[in-house]
């Protein structure tokens, strides 16, 4: 409980300091929450920043949903299985240090600027860490856990079912987590190359003579961001009561 | 050992095998759809040679350098001071997970409105997107100081100095090097983010003018080139970190 107060203390000041920069410097340079407050209830009143924000995400959801449904796959095998490491892992290794914002011209020739361009960005900018992730948790399973399950008969199967992928409900979790930030930064950044959607609306705010729609803009994102972050959090720790406890080193280790 | 040698055919096979079916997959579409991986790498040689890319990387290594030194310069000691606090840790927690969830690149429209669209506007995007990766991972490295270590620290006797210097900093070293690791992959995306987003010099100019051309190949050259920069980055500093922190037993 003091922890929280803590959190909220620190919010309350960043927010203080905030409106103190801004004040000073002026809404051309740096708009201060009292300006950006009230337009950002101006411009979700508006209604169009809601309409262009779930269209950039019904199309990131997809890229991301991808993303989460084969790294998760190809992150167990790999984990599980040598052949699958030394296949998949040099691809991974390469693929996971490379930047999305110089694949973004590629797949505009590739895809052009609609739909399956934004999709394949989100994915390619998502699939590697999530893959990461649970290929992390998978070795790292308690090989104890398994034996237990082999001593009191179960088969592949059903180890897979009860043990393995329990054991891995925290990795999996993270992994959503971690991926659906590289998702988002990769929808920002495909829309704001080809100017259209949330991004665009970024961009263009960029251009107007004050700083406040833009950042209230940046507000929104990063709201929704956090919360979705926070429900996957939550989702964690009903699935896996273990789960913060589990996590507190891995997440930098991987990250 | 054993583990590694045998895995190691088995790496360099999948990647052999992989541009293999990558040059079969794009023998049947021309050379504007998709490139032949023996296309970009002519391409790569070509222009190596003729100094069109080495200049252009080293133009952008500039920027890359300066941001991400200055980034490390005060992310690091931030970094500390915060995990060590736990008040000011929980203080600066949901404020820094905030700013963690806004993508770098929104932030370019301020990058201009600040620092106008050319060389300090770069170094700036550099460093905020190495700046905050930095901060996170040295934060919970220095917040995961063994506890046990400590205590025996204090029990010898030692004085708060001694204690950072001899117990706290060889503890947390190893995150400040996994922290400098992800921290310079960050930086190198943000240097190419930056040149493509901010008035286009360097290489992000030449992707530019590849893609009007249609030239894939010149363009999967580029990306192969930064992805090997990132690559050399990461197990360079890999390699340092084993040579340096002989104590810290890395998880393979």
């Amino acid at each position: 409980m003091k922890r929280l107060g803590y959190n909220i203390l620190g919010i309350i000041l960043a927010l203080a300091l905030w409106e103190l920069i801004g004040r000073a410097v002026g809404a051309e340079l740096f708009a201060p929450p009292s300006v950006v407050l009230p337009e950002f209830v101006a411009l979700v009143r508006q209604g169009q920043i809601i309409v262009e924000l779930a269209a950039s995400l019904r199309q990131m959801i997809v890229g991301f949903a991808l993303a989460c449904m084969i790294g998760v796959t190809v992150g167990i095998a790999m984990g599980r299985s040598r052949i699958c490491d030394g296949l998949f892992h040099p691809w991974l290794s390469m693929f996971v240090v490379t930047s999305v914002a110089a694949l973004v011209p590629i797949f505009v020739l590739l895809f052009g600027t609609g739909f399956w361009f934004r999709v394949a960005i989100v994915f390619v900018a998502s699939v590697w860490y999530v893959m990461l992730t649970v290929y992390h948790g998978a070795r790292g399973v308690e090989p104890r856990f398994i034996d237990v399950g082999h001593s009191f008969g179960a088969g592949p199967l059903r180890s897979f079912r009860s043990i393995l992928l329990p054991a891995l409900y925290p990795y999996i979790m993270t992994a959503l987590r971690i991926g659906l930030i590289h998702a988002i930064r990769a929808m920002v950044v495909a829309e704001m190359f080809v100017i259209l959607g949330y991004g665009g609306m970024i961009y263009r705010a960029g251009y107007q003579p004050s700083t406040a729609p833009l950042l209230a803009l940046l507000m929104t994102l990063m709201l929704v961001s956090v919360g979705v972050n926070e429900m996957l959090r939550l989702a964690g720790r009903k699935l896996a009561p273990w789960y913060d406890e589990q996590m507190g080193l891995t997440k930098i280790r991987l990250s | 050992m054993r583990r590694t040698l045998g895995i190691a055919p088995l790496m360099f096979g999948s990647l052999i095998g992989g541009f293999v079916l990558w040059q079969i997959a794009a023998q049947g579409v021309s050379n504007v759809v998709f490139a032949p991986p023996s296309a970009v790498l002519a391409h790569l040689g070509r222009d190596m040679a003729s100094g069109v890319l080495p200049m252009a990387l080293i133009g952008s290594l500039a920027h890359l350098v300066i941001g991400f030194a200055l980034a490390v310069i005060v992310a690091v000691p931030l970094g500390f001071a915060i995990g060590r606090s736990a008040v000011v840790a929980a203080m600066v927690d949901p404020v820094m997970s905030a700013i963690y969830a806004v993508p770098p690149v929104a932030l370019v429209p301020f990058l201009i409105i600040w620092f106008g669209l050319f060389f300090e506007a770069r170094v700036a995007l550099v460093f905020l997107m190495a700046f905050f990766e930095i901060v996170v991972t040295v934060t919970a490295g220095a917040r995961n100081v063994d506890p046990a270590l400590l205590a025996v620290g204090r029990s010898f006797g030692a004085s708060r100095a001694r204690l950072v210097m001899r117990v706290i900093l060889p503890a947390s070293l190893p995150f400040v090097f996994t922290a400098l690791r992800v921290g310079l992959v960050r930086a190198i995306n943000a240097m190419i983010t930056a040149e493509l987003f901010l008035a286009a010099v360097n290489l992000g100019a030449l992707m530019k003018q590849q893609a009007q051309r249609f030239d894939m190949a010149g363009l999967l050259s580029i990306v192969l080139l930064l992805c090997l920069l990132g690559l050399v980055a990461q197990e360079g500093l890999k390699a340092l970190e084993t040579k340096l922190l002989p104590w810290h037993v890395r998880r393979p």
